[in-house]
C-alpha cells in the first residue's frame, strides 16, 4: 500500500517540478524563480565583492608609504570612487536582496515572490548596470568625484569627461532593480503569508527584510531624482546644482544623503535579522524580547531618515538645526542597544552550540558595536567638526558597513549554505578565514581612528612624512592584506565544500524556522503542499511538518490546469484569502532590461534618438508583460473545476497587484515630494534664486487641462464601484470614455509645454517647472494607455463583471496622477503668482 | 576602540595636523569631548563584550520561568534603555553647550578681526578688508583672541580646517560661511583642504601663523607697505 | 484615533507623527530664520524657542495618550486568550507611541538652551 502511496505522491512531485521548474539550457535566462533569482543575485553581487575589495588592495598599496607614486592622483580618485560605489550599490544592497528573495518565501511557507518577473527584470537591470559602470573602469573614464558625486566637482564644468553620466545613468539604472525588489518584498511579506502566520508568528527575519524593503521603497527616490536633475544638468544645461541662475550645490547634498542615510539602515537592518535569526538557533533558546525587537526595527526604520544632515555638519548649518539632528542621530542608540542586550539575553538564559556561524556573529558584535560608539561620537557636532572628511570616519563607517553587514552576511551564508548544496561546511578551513578577516579587519581599521585623529584628511592620494601617519598607514595596509588573504580562505572553504563538503541532514542547525521543512538541496517549488502555522517555531513545536509537507497533506498540493499557485492570505491575521496564480517563465524581463541597457548607453555616448526609440521598445515590451497578467486566460488557465473558495486572485477586488500598486505609488509619492522639497529648498536656500514676473506657464488651460483629467478620474471611479458590486453596465464605453477625457488633458498639458517660453537653461525656477510637467505628462500619458489596454481587454473578455480584477489595480494610479496634477499647480504656478503678487 | 590608548601613549598626540595637540580654546574643547567619550565608550565596549563571552560559556540554571522572564526584561531595560538614554542625555549635555561656544557669537566683546578666505582648485586666497592685504596659502592672526574667517568658493567645494586651531567649514560657491579661529599662542600651525576637491585635493594646505599682539601689528604694517 | 486600537496601522502612525514634526521643526526653522529672525541677544529665549518647546509639548502629550490608548485597549478583560495578535498589535502600537512621544520631545530639549538661528 505504502508503495503505491509512495509511487503518487512522487508523480504529483514531478508535476510540480515540471510546473515551478525552469526552462533547460539558454531558457534559463528566462527564469523567474525566486530561488534562481536569488542565488543569482548574491552570486553576482559576491564577484562585485571582488572587484570592490581590488579597488581597495589598490589603495592600500598607495597609501602604504608617504609619497609614493605607484598610482598618480587621477587615478586614485577614480580608485576610491569606484570602491565606494561598487561596495555600496553593487554589493551590499543587491547581496541582501538576493538573500531576502531566496528567504522570504521559504520563511513564509510559500513558493515563490509574489512578482516573478520583476524579479527577473531586477535581476538583469542590477547585473547590465553594474556591468556599464564597471566598464567605465576598463575605458579608463570611471567616475572620479567620489561616490557621493558632490556638485560642483562633478559638474560638467569640473568633470568634463563621461565619468559622471557613467555612474548617474548605470547607478539609476541599478536602483531600478533595487525599488522593484523593494516593492516586491513588501508584497510578498504582507500578502503571501502561510494560512495563519499572522504578524505576531512571523519569523522575525521577514520583520527585517519588511523595514529594509519599504526604507528601500522610500530612500531610493530621492536619489534617483538628484541622479535625473545632475544628469539634466549636465547634458542639457539645466539649471539646478549651479549657483548662477538660482540652483545651490547643498540641493544636491541634502538629496544625497536623504538617500545615503537611510540606505546605510537598509543594509544594516537584513545584517541584523540574519544575527536575530542565527542566535535562538544556536542558543536554543527563543529570541528574548521578540516585541521589543519588533519595536526597535520599526523605529530605526523611521528614525533613520531623521538623520542626514549628520553628513553635512560643516556645510554651515545654523546650529540648533544641527542639534536636532544630533539628537535624531543618537535616538538610534536605543533601538540599536535593545537589539544587542535581547542577543545578550538570549545568549545569556539559552544554552550555546558554538558553530562557525556564531563566531562570525561574534566577530559582528565586537566590531558592530565599536563601530556603533564611534558613531555617536560623530553625532556630536563639535567633535564631528573635527573629524569629518578625515580617517576617523573612514574607520567607523568601515567598523559599521563591515560589520554590520559582512560579518552577519558571512555568518548567515555558511548558516545557508547546506540549504543550497546539501553539504557542511568544514569547520576548519572556515576558523582559518575568520580570524584571518577579523584580525587583518581590525589592524587595518582601528588604528585608522588614530591616523584621523593625528588629521589625515580622507581621498588624498598621497601625503608627506613627517606628520605621524606614516606607521599608521603602513599597519593599515599590511592589515588589508591580510584580511584580503581571510576573504579568499573564505571563498575557498565555500568553492571546497560543494564538492567535499558533509551530507547534511534535514535541518542541520536544528533551527525553528520553516525553510528548513524543505528538503536539501532546495527544489523549485520549495513545499510539496502549503503548511498551516500555528506558532512562530514551526519546526521546534511541530518538527513533523517535514513529513506532512512532504507528504501533499496541506493546501496546494496538486498541480491545477498547469498553474504555478500559491496562497494569498490576510496582511494581519495570515488567513487564507484567495489562490494566486502566478506567471511562469518569461523572455520579458530580459528583453525589457536589455531595452534599458541600450537606453542607458545612448544616453552615455549622447544618441538621444536612441534612446527615443528604446524607451518606446521598453513601454511596449512592459505593456506586452501586462497583457498576459490577471485575468488573461494564458496567466489564469482555468480547467472546469476552478476554486470557488478561496477564489482565484485574479477574480477578487483586493488582489496582490492592487498592494503592488500602492507600494510603488509611494516610491513615486516619495519622489515627487523630493522634488517639492528641491522646489522649496531652492526657493528659500538658493543664493541666486529668481522668480520670473509672469510666470510662463498659463494658468487658465492649466485648469481646465485638470478639470479634464478630474472628468476621467471620475468616470473611472463609478466604473469600479459598480465593478466592486460585480456590475459592468457601460463598462466598455465608459473605459473609451475615460482614456478619450484623459488625451484632452495630456493634449492641453502637452501643449502648455510646448508653448511655454520656458529657459531651464538659464533659471533653476524654469528647469524645476519643465522637470514637473514632463512628469504630469508621463502619468496622465501612462494612466491613459493603461485604460485604453483596459478597454481593448473588456471587449476580449479580460475584464467583466466576474473579473474586477484590473481596473482596481489601475485606479489608484488615476487617483495619484489627479493628486499630483493639482498639488503641482497649486505648489509650482499658484504660490509663486500669490507670491510675486503679494 | 580599546585597544587604542596605547599606541596612542606611545606615539603622543602630537603631529602637526593632530586634533589630539590642541592650540586653541575651540580645538581644546573638542579634544576634551573626545577624550571624555572615548573614555566612558571604551569601558561600554569592554563590558558588552564580556558579557558576551560570559553569555556564550554560561550553563543557564533551571531558574522558574517567571524568574527568568523577569530578567529579560530587566537586560533590556537597563541595557537598551538606560544605558543608551543616560549616555545620550551626558553627552548632549556637555557637547551642545562645547559647540556653542565655538560658533561666532556677535559678541558683546571689541569687534573681532574679519578676513575673507576663497578657495580655489586648489590653493586660498585671503584677504584682509580691513587693509587691504592679499596673501595666498597663509593666513595670519592675531594670538589670543578670536577672528572671523568668512569663506567661499571659487569653484567647487572646499574646506578649511586648521586641527589644532578648531573644527573645520566648508567654503561653498554662492555661500559664505563664518568659521572662528582662536589661538592661544603665537606660533605656525597648518591646515589642509578637508573636503574632496578633484585632482591635487591632496596638495591643498596652507598655513596659519598667529602672532602676539606687538608681532601681528608688526606684520600688519609691513604687509600693507608691501601692497 | 479613528482606527480600533487592534488596527497595525497603530504600528507606524506615531513615528509617521514623529517624522511630519521633525520635518515641520527643520523646514519651520530655516523659514523662521528666513522671515523673522529674533535679535541674537535673546540668546535662547527667542519666540521661535518659545514654538518650538510648545509645539513638542502639544505633540509629545497627544502621542503619550495614543499610547495609553492602545495600552489600555490590550489589557482589556474582554480579550479572549486567543486574542494574541490583538494584545501584540496593541502592546507594540503603545510601544511605538511612547517612544515616539519620547524622540518628539528630545528633539526639541536643544531647543532649550541654543539661539535658533546662529
Amino acid at each position: 500500500m505504502s508503495e503505491r502511496i509512495q509511487q503518487r505522491n512522487h508523480e504529483r512531485e514531478q508535476r510540480l517540478a515540471h510546473v515551478w521548474g525552469n526552462l533547460p539550457g539558454w531558457g534559463a535566462l528566462a527564469a523567474v524563480n525566486h530561488t534562481t533569482v536569488g542565488l543569482r543575485f548574491i552570486a553576482t553581487g559576491l564577484v562585485f565583492f571582488l572587484v570592490g575589495g581590488l579597488l581597495a588592495m589598490l589603495i592600500r598599496t598607495q597609501l602604504a608609504l608617504p609619497e609614493q607614486d605607484i598610482i598618480e592622483s587621477a587615478l586614485y580618485n577614480q580608485l576610491f570612487t569606484m570602491h565606494g560605489t561598487v561596495m555600496m550599490f553593487l554589493f551590499a544592497i543587491p547581496v541582501l536582496e538576493g538573500l531576502a528573495m531566496y528567504l522570504i518565501p521559504k520563511m513564509i511557507g510559500t513558493r515563490d515572490l509574489v512578482f516573478p518577473r520583476l524579479s527577473a527584470l531586477g535581476y538583469f537591470c542590477y547585473l547590465f548596470g553594474g556591468l556599464i559602470v564597471l566598464s567605465s573602469l576598463v575605458l579608463e573614464v570611471a567616475p572620479d568625484a567620489g561616490w557621493f558625486m558632490y556638485t560642483p566637482l562633478s559638474s560638467a564644468t569640473y568633470s568634463p569627461g563621461p565619468g559622471s553620466d557613467f555612474w548617474l545613468l548605470g547607478i539609476t539604472f541599478v536602483e531600478i532593480s533595487a525599488i522593484s525588489a523593494g516593492v516586491e518584498l513588501v508584497v510578498s511579506i504582507l500578502r503571501t503569508r502561510a494560512n495563519g502566520m499572522s504578524l505576531n508568528r512571523m519569523p522575525i527575519f521577514c520583520w527585517y527584510i519588511l523595514a529594509m524593503a519599504l526604507m528601500i521603497v522610500f530612500g531610493f527616490p530621492p536619489l534617483i531624482l538628484g541622479s535625473v536633475l545632475l544628469e539634466l544638468e549636465r547634458a542639457a544645461g539645466f539649471v539646478f546644482f549651479a549657483t548662477a541662475g538660482g540652483g545651490d550645490p547643498l540641493l544636491w547634498q541634502h538629496l544625497f544623503w536623504l538617500f545615503g542615510h537611510p540606505e546605510v539602515y537598509i543594509i544594516f537592518l537584513p545584517a541584523a535579522g540574519i544575527v536575530s535569526t542565527l542566535i535562538p538557533v544556536f542558543a536554543r533558546h527563543p529570541l528574548v524580547g521578540y516585541r521589543w525587537i519588533v519595536l526597535s526595527i520599526i523605529t530605526m526604520g523611521f528614525i533613520s531618515f531623521g538623520l542626514w544632515v549628520h553628513h553635512m555638519f560643516t556645510v554651515g548649518i545654523p546650529h540648533l538645526a544641527q542639534a536636532f539632528f544630533s539628537v535624531a542621530s543618537m535616538l538610534v542608540a536605543i533601538p540599536t542597544g535593545i537589539q544587542i542586550f535581547a542577543w545578550l539575553a538570549t545568549l545569556w538564559y539559552g544554552k550555546v552550540v558554538f558553530r562557525l556561524p556564531m563566531l562570525w556573529i561574534l566577530g559582528f558584535l565586537v566590531v558592530f558595536v565599536c563601530g556603533g560608539l564611534t558613531g555617536v561620537m560623530l553625532a556630536l557636532a563639535p567633535f564631528n567638526w573635527q573629524v569629518h572628511d578625515t580617517h576617523f570616519v573612514v574607520a567607523h563607517m568601515h567598523y559599521v558597513l563591515v560589520g554590520g553587514m559582512l560579518f552577519p552576511l558571512v555568518a548567515g551564508l555558511y548558516y545557508w549554505l547546506p540549504h543550497v548544496s546539501g553539504r557542511m561546511p568544514s569547520d576548519s578551513l572556515g576558523r582559518w578565514g575568520f580570524w584571518l578577516f577579523f584580525g587583518g579587519f581590525n589592524l587595518t581599521f582601528l588604528l585608522m581612528h588614530l591616523t584621523g585623529l593625528l588629521g589625515m584628511p580622507r581621498r588624498i592620494y598621497t601625503y608627506e612624512a613627517g606628520l605621524g601617519w606614516e606607521w599608521l598607514n603602513l599597519v593599515s595596509s599590511i592589515g588589508g592584506f591580510i584580511m584580503a588573504i581571510g576573504v579568499a580562505v573564505v571563498i575557498v572553504d565555500i568553492v571546497l565544500h560543494f564538492r567535499f563538503g558533509q551530507r547534511a541532514e534535514q535541518n542541520p542547525w536544528g533551527a525553528d524556522t520553516l525553510e528548513w521543512a524543505i528538503p536539501m538541496p532546495v527544489n523549485t517549488y520549495n513545499f510539496s503542499s502549503l503548511p498551516e502555522i500555528s506558532t512562530r517555531h514551526p519546526m521546534w513545536n511541530a518538527p513533523e511538518l517535514v513529513e506532512s509537507i512532504a507528504a501533499g497533506e496541506h493546501g496546494l498540493a496538486d498541480v491545477q490546469a498547469l498553474r504555478r499557485d500559491i496562497y494569498g492570505s490576510d496582511a494581519t491575521t495570515g488567513k487564507v484569502r484567495e489562490v494566486v496564480h502566478l506567471p511562469t517563465n518569461s523572455w520579458l524581463p530580459l528583453m525589457t532590461a536589455l531595452a534599458l541597457a541600450v537606453l542607458c548607453i545612448s544616453l552615455l555616448v549622447k544618441a538621444y534618438l536612441l534612446a527615443v526609440v528604446f524607451t518606446v521598445m521598453a513601454l511596449v515590451l512592459s505593456l506586452r508583460w501586462s497583457w498576459e497578467n490577471g485575468a488573461h486566460p494564458r496567466a489564469a488557465p482555468t480547467d472546469d473545476n476552478e476554486p470557488g473558495a478561496p477564489p482565484l486572485h485574479s477574480r477578487t477586488c483586493n488582489g496582490p497587484g492592487l498592494w503592488g500598486m500602492v507600494v510603488s505609488l509611494m516610491a513615486d509619492g516619495t519622489f515627487f515630494v523630493s522634488l517639492l522639497f528641491g522646489w522649496f529648498y531652492l526657493w528659500t536656500a538658493a543664493p541666486e534664486w529668481t522668480l520670473p514676473d509672469h510666470s510662463p506657464i498659463q494658468l487658465v488651460p492649466m485648469i481646465f487641462s485638470g478639470l479634464l483629467l478630474t472628468a476621467a478620474v471620475g468616470v473611472f471611479w463609478v466604473l469600479v464601484r459598480g465593478l466592486r458590486r460585480r456590475r459592468a453596465t457601460h463598462l466598455g464605453p465608459g473605459m473609451w470614455l475615460v482614456a478619450a477625457l484623459g488625451a484632452g488633458h495630456w493634449a492641453l498639458l502637452a501643449g502648455q509645454l510646448m508653448s511655454a517660453p520656458l529657459a531651464p537653461t538659464e533659471r533653476a525656477h524654469d528647469a524645476v517647472l519643465t522637470v514637473i510637467l514632463f512628469y504630469l505628462l508621463l502619468h496622465s500619458g501612462l494612466a491613459v494607455i493603461f485604460t485604453l489596454l483596459q478597454a481593448v481587454r473588456v471587449r476580449l473578455g479580460y475584464t467583466a463583471a466576474r473579473l474586477p480584477y484590473e481596473p482596481i489595480v489601475i485606479q489608484p494610479f488615476w487617483f495619484y496622477t489627479l493628486g499630483v496634477y493639482w498639488l503641482s499647480l497649486l505648489a509650482f504656478l499658484l504660490l509663486p503668482n500669490a507670491w510675486s503678487v503679494g | 576602540m580599546a585597544g587604542l590608548g596605547i599606541p596612542v601613549l606611545l606615539s603622543g598626540c602630537g603631529g602637526e595636523l593632530s586634533v589630539l595637540a590642541p592650540a586653541g580654546p575651540n580645538a581644546q574643547a573638542s579634544a576634551w569631548l573626545w577624550w571624555g567619550m572615548f573614555g566612558w565608550f571604551t569601558a561600554v565596549l569592554v563590558v558588552v563584550v564580556a558579557l558576551w563571552l560570559f553569555a556564550l560559556k554560561r550553563t543557564p540554571g533551571n531558574a522558574p520561568d517567571a524568574h527568568i522572564r523577569k530578567g529579560q526584561s530587566r537586560w533590556i531595560i537597563w541595557g537598551g534603555l538606560v544605558l543608551p538614554v543616560s549616555t545620550i542625555a551626558v553627552v548632549l549635555a556637555f557637547g551642545l553647550p562645547a559647540g556653542q561656544g565655538m560658533l561666532p557669537q556677535e559678541a558683546a566683546d571689541a569687534k573681532v578681526l574679519k578676513i575673507e578666505v576663497t578657495a580655489h582648485q586648489w590653493w586660498w586666497e585671503v584677504n584682509y578688508p580691513d587693509s587691504d592685504i592679499s596673501l595666498k596659502n597663509e593666513v595670519h592672526i592675531p594670538a589670543g583672541k578670536p577672528v572671523d574667517l568668512h569663506l567661499t568658493s571659487a569653484d567647487v567645494i572646499h574646506s578649511f580646517w586648521v586641527p589644532r586651531l578648531g573644527g573645520k567649514l566648508d567654503a561653498i560657491p554662492g555661500h559664505t560661511n563664518i568659521l572662528r579661529l582662536h589661538a592661544d599662542e603665537a606660533g605656525t600651525y597648518r591646515g589642509q583642504c578637508a573636503e574632496f576637491c578633484g585632482r591635487e585635493h591632496a596638495h591643498m594646505a596652507f598655513t596659519v601663523t598667529a602672532h602676539d599682539a606687538s608681532g601681528y601689528q608688526q606684520w600688519t604694517e609691513q604687509e600693507g607697505r608691501d601692497e | 484615533m479613528k482606527f480600533s486600537p487592534f488596527h497595525p496601522i497603530h504600528l507606524v502612525l506615531g513615528l509617521v507623527i514623529w517624522a511630519a514634526w521633525f520635518v515641520f521643526l527643520y523646514g519651520g526653522l530655516s523659514v523662521g530664520c528666513a522671515i523673522a529672525p529674533p535679535a541674537s541677544e535673546e540668546q535662547a529665549g527667542t519666540w521661535i524657542n518659545g514654538a518650538i518647546v510648545a509645539i513638542a509639548l502639544l505633540v509629545g502629550g497627544y502621542l503619550l495618550w495614543c499610547a495609553y490608548r492602545c495600552m489600555h485597549a490590550s489589557s482589556d478583560p474582554k480579550l479572549q486568550k486567543d486574542d494574541r495578535l490583538k494584545v501584540f498589535i496593541s502592546k507594540t502600537a503603545a510601544a511605538v507611541y511612547l517612544v515616539s512621544a519620547f524622540a518628539s520631545l528630545a528633539l526639541a530639549v536643544p531647543g532649550l538652551v541654543l539661539p535658533p538661528c546662529v
